[in-house]
């Protein structure tokens, strides 16, 4: 069954790339261009998977994320950070973020540095998703 | 008898007989004092007198003189003899005569030494001011500074080789021949003239810039001091120091090149990871595209495509963009409609301004009509300023603001154009400010090369112009250029 594939990103030319993949494994992109359209969308689409950026305007996706994964209603959706920050740094952003007190911020489900290989992608969300 | 007497007195003496012997003694034994009878056979007293002044005219020679001689005995001293003692000779009488004769010994001895050292200590004071004007003779001569002093008219009297090499003409042209109301700069010339006139109440010693416009070739560029010289309470001339800063310049610009080369090593790292983005442009749109012709989608097949393009885009601007900033670039003027480069300017950023909702509205002088300046300087810089401007709006986490670039143009006085692009986006601190046009620096993470507004500085430099900026965090910039404009040059026409 085809599943919705959220991408949160800002640069035109990825959510291009990343929709023709989601398309190519048989799944429906849904784009947004920043993390306040990112928001709007999980609540009005409930996507199966998200792909998240960090850098960008208005919401960056250190702060969609900590929202995400704060939000019972939202926690379980499997996230790919997809971004050109490194992992260590990111992780490390949430710990600073975090309001759980001793719970710890769950890991997204993969982190995946831009350039990404488009078979990496694929395989990647391939796997997540049956 | 005498003999006696003179040798009891603690004196050597010698005798001879008559004139001539006497001459011959004193030759011989060269005695200070002579006692000699005036009348005498053969060889006489005055005889006597005059051989021995000829060979030494520092001698004492005493006339005894016997009664009657009285003619005989001025004329002795007429020739220089010293005393006289009458016949009979007293013995007091001659003691007096010889010590009067050895006080003048003493004193013409004294006065030779004396003389001796004045003669000494005058060779020496002349050699010493000898020796301190041809210092200061040197100091002028290869003095690489130009000086040039004048009298209290403004006449020319020192021009050194310093002032050849600046000015042009050669000294044999302009000392004593050239007022400096000719020669020196007409900044200068005013206030030199009212120096010399008024004394006092002029000050030209603070260093200052000045352009001098040499006999031929370019101006050079100097560092001007000076002087109104006084003597007693009157003008006496003027002096003025001019420093060549043509080399000064030259090395400034080489440092500033070799900070921008430097600068554009540090840029390296930066410009990888831009380069970088743009391969993955490429590759995602060489994906798309390869899918797209797969299934035969034409949409898709646009869209890669337009991926492919938007990168070509972006690696031609990085292109341009750092050459501009590397390599030295005399403006190319041409006749252009300012208003127009600003529009298309504009045009060009219309498209991604209204994907993220900013509107770009252009308010251009009405004044400004046609003008001599360089086209490409303008659009170049223009557009890195309406970039910087969207991509403030971008970066502007402001909930519902409604987001404007303003691109003005108007006239200013000197011949001046402003170009004006405001935006009322993120805005920038403090420190962002200071640092925007030293080196590299971006905020906009990997977006940014960093080179955008160094370029545009560089080239609004190098056509006569200058930037500014204005911000406030959470409210906005903008930026400024003035640059300065010919009237449209008239095409030549041929024939009549």
């Amino acid at each position: 069954m085809a599943k919705k594939v959220l991408n949160v990103e800002d640069d035109a030319d990825i959510r291009t790339f990343v929709s023709t993949i989601v398309e190519e494994i048989g799944h429906i992109p849904i784009l947004a261009k920043d993390g306040e359209e990112g928001m709007q969308k999980v609540r009005g689409e409930r996507p199966d998977l998200i792909i998240l950026d960090i850098l960008m305007p208005k919401e960056s996706g250190i702060k969609m994320y900590h929202q995400l994964k704060s939000d019972p209603s939202l926690r379980d959706i499997p996230v790919v950070m997809l971004s050109g920050v490194s992992k260590r740094t990111f992780l490390r952003s949430q710990v600073a973020l975090t309001e759980f007190g001793d719970e710890t911020v769950p890991e997204p489900e993969a982190y995946l540095e831009k350039p990404v290989e488009p078979e990496d992608l694929s395989e990647m969300l391939n796997k997540i998703l049956s | 008898m005498l003999t006696l007497s003179l040798s009891s007195d603690g004196y050597e003496v010698l005798t001879a007989p008559g004139g001539e012997e006497g001459i011959e003694t004193f030759k011989g034994e060269s005695p200070s004092i002579v006692l000699t009878d005036i009348k005498m056979p053969g060889t006489d007293g005055i005889e006597v007198l005059k051989r021995i002044k000829d060979l030494n005219p520092d001698a004492e020679v005493i006339m005894i003189t016997g009664h009657g001689d009285m003619d005989l005995a001025v004329e002795a001293l007429k020739l220089d003899a010293s005393d006289f003692l009458n016949k009979p000779i007293k013995d007091d009488a001659l003691s007096v005569a010889l010590k009067r004769a050895e006080q003048r010994i003493a004193i013409k001895n004294k006065l030779k030494s004396y003389t001796d050292d004045l003669e000494n200590m005058v060779q020496i004071a002349t050699e010493e001011v000898k020796r301190r004007s041809e210092f200061q003779n040197k100091l002028i001569t290869t003095s690489n500074d130009a000086i040039i002093a004048t009298d209290e008219k403004g006449t020319v009297v020192i021009y050194n080789q310093g002032a050849e090499k600046i000015f042009g003409y050669a000294r044999s042209e302009i000392i004593r021949k050239v007022n400096i109301e000719y020669l020196y700069p007409q900044e200068l010339v005013s206030q030199f003239a009212a120096g010399l006139e008024k004394g006092g109440q002029v000050d030209l010693s603070e260093w200052r810039e000045v352009s001098i416009v040499p006999r031929d070739g370019e101006t050079v560029p100097a560092r001007f001091s000076g002087s109104i010289l006084y003597g007693e309470d009157e003008v006496v001339g003027s002096v003025g120091f001019f420093q060549d800063l043509r080399e000064i310049k030259r090395l400034q610009e080489e440092l500033i090149r070799s900070e921008r080369l430097a600068a554009t090593g540090q840029t390296v790292a930066s410009l990888a990871h831009y380069i970088k983005n743009i391969l993955n442009g490429l590759k995602g749109g060489t994906y798309v595209l390869n899918v797209a012709l797969d299934r035969n989608n034409t949409d898709k097949i646009k869209d890669g495509w337009a991926m492919i393009e938007r990168n070509v885009e972006r690696i031609s601007g990085l292109v341009l963009d750092l050459l501009a900033y590397s390599k030295e670039r005399k403006p190319e003027p041409e006749n252009c409609f300012p208003n127009e480069i600003v529009e298309e300017v504009c045009a060009l950023m219309d498209g991604r301004a209204r994907e993220h909702d900013i509107r770009i509205v252009r308010k251009s002088g009405p004044w400004i009509g046609e003008a001599f300046m360089d086209p490409r300087a303008i659009h170049r810089s223009l557009l890195n300023l309406v970039s910087n401007a969207i991509d403030a709006c971008i970066f502007d986490s402001t909930a519902k603001k409604r987001w404007l670039v303003t691109v003005k143009t108007a006239m200013e006085k000197d011949h001046m154009i402003r170009f004006e692009v405001a935006d009322n986006g993120i805005g920038m601190d403090n420190k962002t400010k200071e640092n925007l046009f030293s080196s590299p620096f971006s905020t906009k993470g990997e977006r940014g090369t960093g080179l955008g507004l160094l370029v545009t500085q560089k080239i609004v430099k190098e056509n006569g112009g200058v930037v500014t900026v204005e911000s406030k965090l959470g409210k906005g910039t903008s930026f400024t250029i003035l640059l300065p404009y010919r009237e449209a040059q008239k095409k030549a026409t041929i024939g009549g």
